[in-house]
């Protein structure tokens, strides 16, 4: 008995077929934004899904927010962009 | 001249008949008639005369004063045009001297010709020479005294019928023709004499308001001396109604006797208060009996039948002899006593088996009877809806707990409406307050059990959705969704069915197993356009979802193009954005070298392209279609990743235990058991299991089937599903709960957020605005407590019935 599935045979069309399901999430060093306190999973207040719709932004001190939420608060700084975790000068990450 | 407008179509009808029975008399009545028809067509001229007309008679008057002859040209100078009038004008003009005798001469002739037709005899003078003494007599001034001596003559003969009505060995019927035949004489008596006088009624009568006319004034005879004698009218009332009673019986009876006489009491303006009273008096009590004995004696369709039958019969009497200044107090009666009173009777009795034996016509029958009654509808649709919330809590409820009652439950409701809705539009005339009584009985029928109906609305769906169904054409699955809508816009708890269709709309999505896209589309827009794109924003993500994976695995395949991954996997993936899908709990198992390294490739080519994300594998959702090589051919089989690595051992050795299985694969226990159950348990066995047994046990041993044979190539293997089914089913439910949850507490929070200080009930009736899925109040009021406990709001130091929003 042989199982195809390692059979060493070439033809394509006697490819086994794999339909296999991944889901992904954002990386963070948080659960929620620190400036809506929504989840990272979740999006902005100003949105209704998550995901590409309402990615997530890094800064240099590697604090992460919802980016609509970021411009937002950045937008509303006259003088200084600061990070509004740590206070320090924000920079995007890359 | 109160009378003459009843008189005429009883002048047509009598000369109808002389022309028929004397014709030895035609000459006469020949006259009579074009005279009759004169009488009209005289008036009619004479009022739409022109002035030239006018003017022309006037100067053919001597003295215009006379006696209004100009205002009434003669019927009889029309009759004979040139003739007569020359002779009129003639005698006016000449004035001639009256002979001594000559009043009692002439009243002479004309007595002894009313004194033949009285009798019936023939008239000796020519109807010319009586015209011409009428015309004399009331030209010589001698009208008042003519017509007392004609009304003297006329009641002298009517009073002499009076003794045949009185004897008392006679018969009802006899006494009825005995009168109509009377009355008929006296009609046709008059309407020769009226002829004859005609010039007396056109000039003398005409002036004097207070002097009945010729015909009236025979009427009044008739009246006084004949049917105003109480004997002879309560004779004649008694008979009639006898006939009608008989007629109501079934039997046939006279009617043009019946329309004679009471056609007489019309004209004598005796027919309400001699008549019409006694005879609603009997139709009431007849139909009372009637009603309250048949009621008990027949079933409600036969009943109506009858009711309908009988509203006929009084409309045929209305049509054929009553008067119809009766109808409409005769057909409230009869609507009364046969239908009003018995109402709730009816539709206690049969209304029920109507509506569940689908019988339309006696529906149909019941809706316009019950139409013609007080709050008839307004009853029959009160019971209906009584009706639909009864048939659906038992379609719904299912107390029982019948499986199999369950997974029909929406296709009976659906048929159930369908039903109901035919029955409105065919039977209860699209009727807009049945309409609605039908949505607030399914709506409150269908949210008379919790969650459930929802859920398998949404189960339903799945089932229409999925490949494999065949049973509909396009423009027929649209249909059918269009009526599903309507069942869920019935339902409270749409977030439950929003859980169920997202569980099994990513199933459809995710095994490739859905019908139609362009079906899916259609529902999600029909969900979309009922709650709003807020409802279905995470659903079209998904869809969003498995677009974007088809752009990544078409990049992911260029980019692999040259570099060795497989020989014989091809991979496809779906990348699940999470938030949108079902939440899927992690499963880690064991896969082949060649599949690790293959997904290995694949994660490190998405996350180069998405920085910022992690990619978590979903073996429970995972599918492969394998090419298998048995003794008996090759064959592909379609089976979950779970089965895949089960069967893919046997690549390594013959025999493998349970306990091995479970070591080498990783899966979990129970769903490793269901994994072999069904490749060993089912119908097409691809695996041998030892011993053989339903279950399987941990010293169970398997073996790869090398015989395995099947009809078909391609073979699907169906995972073992119900238990399964019914996890998933718990924690959709519960996910749907603690959702519920986050929401209240979300909106308590909203609303204290902005009235900053608000008292429990108003409170609690905002929430009810707010949240659109059932809650309880006792529920609402945990969330409070937690709330308090949890800092966002306190209750009031003054007021423990009032809350403030701690900031
Ligand atoms: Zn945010
Ligand atoms: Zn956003
Ligand atoms: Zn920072």
């Amino acid at each position: 008995m042989k199982m195809a599935v390692i059979d060493p045979a070439e033809n394509e069309v006697n490819k086994n077929i794999w339909i296999a399901v991944g889901t992904w999430r954002w990386v963070a060093n948080d659960d929620n934004c620190g400036i809506c306190r929504m989840a990272f999973d979740g999006c902005c207040p100003e949105c209704k899904l998550p995901g590409d719709d309402c990615p997530l932004v890094w800064g240099e001190c590697s604090h992460c927010f919802h980016i609509h939420c970021i411009v937002k608060w950045l937008n509303s700084q006259q003088v200084h962009q600061l990070c509004p975790m740590c206070r320090q000068d924000w920079k995007f990450k890359e | 001249m109160p009378l003459s407008n009843a008189n005429k179509p009883v002048l047509h009808e009598q000369q109808r008949k002389d022309e028929e029975k004397l014709p030895k008399k035609r000459k006469l009545t020949d006259t009579v008639s074009s005279v009759n028809k004169r009488i009209k067509s005289g008036t009619e001229e004479s009022t739409a005369m022109t002035e030239s007309q006018k003017r022309a008679n006037f100067s053919a008057l001597p003295s215009p004063g006379s006696n209004g002859v100009h205002r009434h040209s003669s019927p009889l100078s029309n009759n004979k045009p040139g003739t007569t009038k020359k002779l009129v004008i003639k005698n006016l003009k000449e004035k001639p001297k009256v002979p001594e005798n000559y009043q009692q001469e002439t009243w002479g002739k004309l007595q002894e010709a009313v004194d033949a037709i009285h009798t019936s005899h023939a008239i000796k003078s020519s109807l010319e020479e009586l015209y011409q003494a009428v015309g004399n007599m009331c030209s010589y001034k001698m009208s008042s005294t003519l017509y007392e001596q004609l009304k003297q003559t006329c009641e002298n003969h009517v009073k002499s019928n009076i003794e045949q009505f009185l004897a008392d060995n006679i018969g009802y019927e006899e006494f009825l023709k005995k009168i109509d035949t009377c009355w008929q004489s006296h009609c046709r008596q008059m309407i020769m004499i009226r002829s004859i006088f005609l010039f007396l009624d056109r000039t003398y009568v005409l002036q004097n308001s207070a002097i009945l006319s010729i015909w009236d004034m025979g009427l009044d005879l008739f009246r006084t001396h004949i049917v105003g004698h109480h004997i002879v009218q309560n004779r004649t009332v008694d008979g009639l109604l006898q006939l009608i009673d008989r007629e109501r019986t079934g039997e046939a009876v006279d009617r043009s006797r019946l329309k004679s006489l009471l056609r007489m009491l019309s004209d004598l303006q005796i027919y309400q208060e001699a008549f019409e009273k006694k005879f609603l008096e009997a139709t009431d009590s007849l139909y009372r009996s009637e009603g309250q004995r048949l009621m008990e004696e027949r079933d409600v369709p036969e009943y109506l039948l009858h009711v309908e039958m009988r509203l006929e019969e009084e409309n045929e009497r209305l049509l054929h002899y009553l008067d119809q200044s009766t109808k409409k107090l005769l057909v409230n009666l009869v609507e009364k006593q046969l239908l009003e009173q018995h109402i709730s009777q009816i539709l206690l009795k049969g209304l029920d088996q109507l509506l569940s034996e689908n019988r339309t016509t006696d529906l149909c029958r019941m809706y316009t009877l019950f139409s013609r009654v007080k709050n008839g509808q307004k009853e029959l649709c009160a019971s209906f809806a009584t009706y639909i919330k009864g048939t659906g809590r038992i379609i719904v409820l299912n107390v029982n707990n019948d499986p199999d009652k369950d997974k029909d439950m929406v296709q009976a409701i659906l048929e159930f409406k369908d039903k109901i809705d035919n029955i409105i539009s065919t039977c209860f005339g699209k009727n807009e307050q049945f309409v609605n009584a039908m949505r607030e009985s399914f709506e409150n029928f269908i949210n008379a059990r919790q969650n459930k109906p929802a859920e398998y609305i949404a189960k339903y769906v799945d089932s229409k959705l999925r490949a494999g169904n065949k049973e509909a054409t396009e423009e027929e699955l649209e249909r059918l969704l269009d009526k599903i809508m309507v069942l869920f816009r019935f339902i409270h708890g749409k977030d439950v069915f929003e859980a169920f269709y997202k569980k099994d709309l990513a199933k459809r999505l995710l095994v490739g197993k859905s019908a139609s896209v362009d079906a899916e589309k259609s529902m999600l827009s029909k969900l979309k356009q009922e709650c709003g794109s807020g409802f279905t924003v995470k659903l079209e993500g998904m869809f969003k979802d498995m677009e974007l994976s088809k752009d990544i695995m078409l990049a992911f395949k260029q980019s692999v193009q040259n570099e060795k991954t497989s020989k014989n996997i091809e991979l496809t993936v779906n990348i699940l954005t999470m938030g949108y899908w079902p939440t899927y709990t992690p499963m880690e198992v064991h896969l082949p070298g060649e599949m690790v390294k293959l997904q290995e490739v694949f994660k490190k080519f998405y996350l180069g392209k998405h920085s910022g994300r992690k990619l978590q594998w979903q073996p429970t959702l995972g599918h492969c279609v394998l090419k298998a090589d048995f003794s008996g051919g090759m064959k592909e089989l379609q089976v979950s990743l779970f089965q895949t690595l089960c069967l893919l051992l046997f690549n390594e050795g013959d025999v493998f235990s349970f306990e091995e299985i479970k070591q080498a694969t990783a899966i979990e226990d129970s769903e490793l058991r269901r994994t072999l159950q069904s490749l060993a348990c089912g119908k097409a066995r691809l695996l041998l299991k030892a011993p053989k047994g339903k279950d399987v046990e941990n010293e169970d041993k398997f073996k790869f089937n090398d015989d395995f044979k099947h009809k078909l190539y391609r073979i699907k293997i169906n995972q073992i599903q119900m238990k399964e089914t019914q996890e998933e089913n718990v924690s959709t439910t519960e996910r749907v709960f603690q959702d519920r949850q986050y929401q209240v507490d979300a909106a308590i929070v909203r609303i204290m957020k902005t009235r900053k200080t608000l008292t429990h009930n108003l409170l609690i009736s905002e929430l009810y605005n707010q949240l659109k899925f059932p809650v309880k109040p006792a529920d609402l009021k945990k969330r409070i407590e937690s709330l308090i406990d949890r800092d966002y709001m306190e209750r009031d130091k003054d007021n423990p019935n009032s809350y403030n929003y701690v900031a």
